[in-house]
């Protein structure tokens, strides 16, 4: 440390300095010109395939020699792990979906990666790996077509929700209509608008104001938001804390939760707003028939199965 | 700057230097590229644009109001709290220690959530609250309660080892020559720690203004009244992203100032010494 800095010692440190600077700044520079998501999403989606998980390298033998055998594909005996984008909304019944799906194809295993779909659509924008997403939002989905993210022929409808009004069991702000929601010191917790629910819900409101309660309802419903939260799911737990009077969420929460958990008021079709679930398949999947089983699975009645159980309602 | 030093004399001695190089521009660049990419994806007049967005307006002064606060309340609190703590051994002193030293370890979420079950509104202490009609949670005062409890040991660490270090000589010279206790406190205890309590607070403040994982937890995301700057960085990413990096900018600027402050005030202190 006490060395004496010498001018040869500086050199050489200079020197690979503004080697090392220079190449990450043409690094920088290369990667703006060309960072259209449409084009990288285009470019990578082969190149990927090339670090395939050893899975498919150990499936490779049996595969080849199976046509020999049998012409028609059975993924039976194929093992894999399935990454699925899922929206957060489907926390509950995913839960299910994945030990049913291993069932219904042994060897199969699916991995959801939950959250709201703005967040899993930002991600995948930014190079996040998954074969199957699962959108809670028909324009997040058709803003991923547009990019060219998805496979577009497999994108299908897969379910759809209504909106919902849940409030804690204890329901000590007495709430006993939607109107009551605009009472002064109602605390409300929705979800941002960015949020495919939050979108859903605002809806709602424009809906009910325009035909039953007026705008000076929504309005004051609006002032008694404390919390806009990024996900479905952090609505509902803020309802269940006690922390907040009441919560707009999706019908299937409502449902699929237990017991005693929440006290509802329904929104009448009329004035609700249908979200429309969709699944597809990623351009960049490298596992791209179980991911078609699995989108088969969800749409089949199986899956439809499920998704009713958990409160959703079946397109 | 002679020629000759630079032929080398001594091959090993040359590789060491290279490898040295090469470790300290690793390094360098693996902590600054990032930093950098921020700015180069921004084009200055984006982020200008961006700067008149209410928004951004809004986090940024919430941000700097909710940071202030806390920041007084830390030093406000927080210096006779480490002067008293660092002079007195009292039962239990080695469990205050290891409190002062858990935000730092503990994860923001985990603060948040404890926060929001003691002082929600069914929470231990909230209920109570509750019914005095004093809500907590989903307030600007729960962005600054969850400041403070994160970002106070910065502070509180720095001053309890500054009194400690200092020599109690000087404090008892000073009231054998009559000095009250408070001005012996403002006239020798205080300037003679100065330098380190205002890099300390300096620290507390940055770290405050960055808080998000409590912030979320127990203030929630409510633009103008809980939205801070790192939750409408968040936001900002799945909705605008302009919005985002503009104010990820912004918060490496005041990062950036701060770190300066910090090394000006410790070389003066340096220097001092």
């Amino acid at each position: 440390m006490k060395e004496p800095l010498t001018p040869s010692k500086l050199a050489l440190i200079s020197m690979i300095f503004g080697l090392l600077l220079v190449s990450a700044l043409l690094a920088g520079c290369t990667q703006s010109t060309t960072n259209t998501p449409v084009s990288t999403a285009a470019t990578t989606a082969p190149v990927t395939e090339v670090p395939t998980p050893v899975v498919t390298a150990t499936t490779a033998v049996p595969t080849t020699v199976m046509p020999t055998a049998t012409p028609a594909p059975t993924y039976t005996a194929t093992e894999g792990n399935l990454v699925a984008y899922t929206a957060a909304s489907l926390s509950g019944a995913s839960t299910s979906i994945g030990p049913s799906f291993t069932m219904a194809y042994p060897n199969h295993k699916v991995i959801f990666n939950l959250d709201g779909t703005q967040a899993l659509k930002t991600q995948v924008e930014n190079g996040a790996y998954a074969d199957v997403f699962i959108s809670a939002s028909n324009s997040y989905t058709n803003t991923l077509k547009s990019e060219g993210y998805f496979d577009n022929t497999t994108v299908k409808t897969l379910t759809t929700n209504y909106i919902i009004v849940i409030l804690p069991a204890s329901n000590t702000a007495n709430i006993k209509s939607l109107a009551d929601l605009a009472k002064p010191g109602v605390k409300i917790a929705m979800e941002a608008a960015t949020v495919p629910a939050g979108t859903a819900t605002m809806a709602v409101l424009n809906n009910s104001a325009n035909s039953t309660y007026g705008q000076a309802w929504k309005n004051s419903v609006i002032s008694n938001v404390v919390t806009y939260e990024t996900s479905e799911p952090a609505v509902a737990t803020k309802v269940s804390l006690g922390e907040v009077d009441a919560g707009f969420v999706y019908q299937s929460t409502a449902t699929a939760a237990a017991k005693g958990t929440y006290q509802s008021i329904t929104i009448p079709k009329k004035d609700n707003y249908l979200q429309t679930y969709t699944i597809g398949i990623l351009r960049q999947s490298t596992n791209k028939a179980i991911a078609a089983d699995f989108e088969q699975f969800m749409l089949s009645s199986a899956g439809q199965q499920i998704l009713t159980q958990y409160g959703f309602t079946a397109p | 700057m002679t020629p000759k030093r630079f032929r080398p004399k001594n091959y090993r001695r040359t590789l060491t230097y290279l490898a040295a190089g090469i470790l300290i521009a690793a390094v360098t660049l693996y902590l600054a590229l990032p930093i950098l990419a921020l700015i180069i994806r921004m084009s200055p007049d984006m982020f200008f644009d961006t700067l008149h967005n209410p928004e951004v307006i809004s986090a940024l002064w919430l941000s700097l109001f909710t940071t202030v606060i806390s920041l007084a309340v830390v030093i406000l609190v927080g210096t006779p709290f480490a002067y008293y703590h660092s002079r007195y051994s009292y039962p239990g002193k080695v469990i205050v220690d290891t409190l002062i030293d858990l935000p730092l370890v503990l994860p923001p979420a985990v603060a948040g959530v404890a926060l929001l079950v003691l002082y929600g509104r069914v929470g231990l202490l909230g209920r109570y609250f509750n019914m005095l009609g004093i809500s907590l949670a989903f307030t600007t005062l729960a962005v600054i309660m969850a400041q403070i409890f994160v970002a106070s040991p910065f502070y509180l660490r720095q001053a309890k080892s500054l009194f400690e270090q200092l020599d109690p000589a000087y404090e008892q010279t000073a009231r054998t020559l009559g000095a009250s206790s408070l001005r012996t406190m403002t006239l020798v205890t205080l300037p003679m720690t100065a330098g380190g309590l205002v890099s300390g607070a300096v620290m507390t403040f940055g770290r405050a203004l960055g808080e998000f994982g409590a912030t979320i937890m127990f203030a929630g995301n409510l633009p103008g009244v809980t939205q801070t700057m790192p939750l409408a960085v968040y936001v900002g990413m799945e909705s605008n992203v302009t919005v985002g990096l503009t104010i990820s900018i912004l918060l490496v600027i005041i990062s950036f100032t701060i770190m300066i402050a910090v090394r000006l005030i410790q070389m003066r202190e340096e220097n001092r010494a």
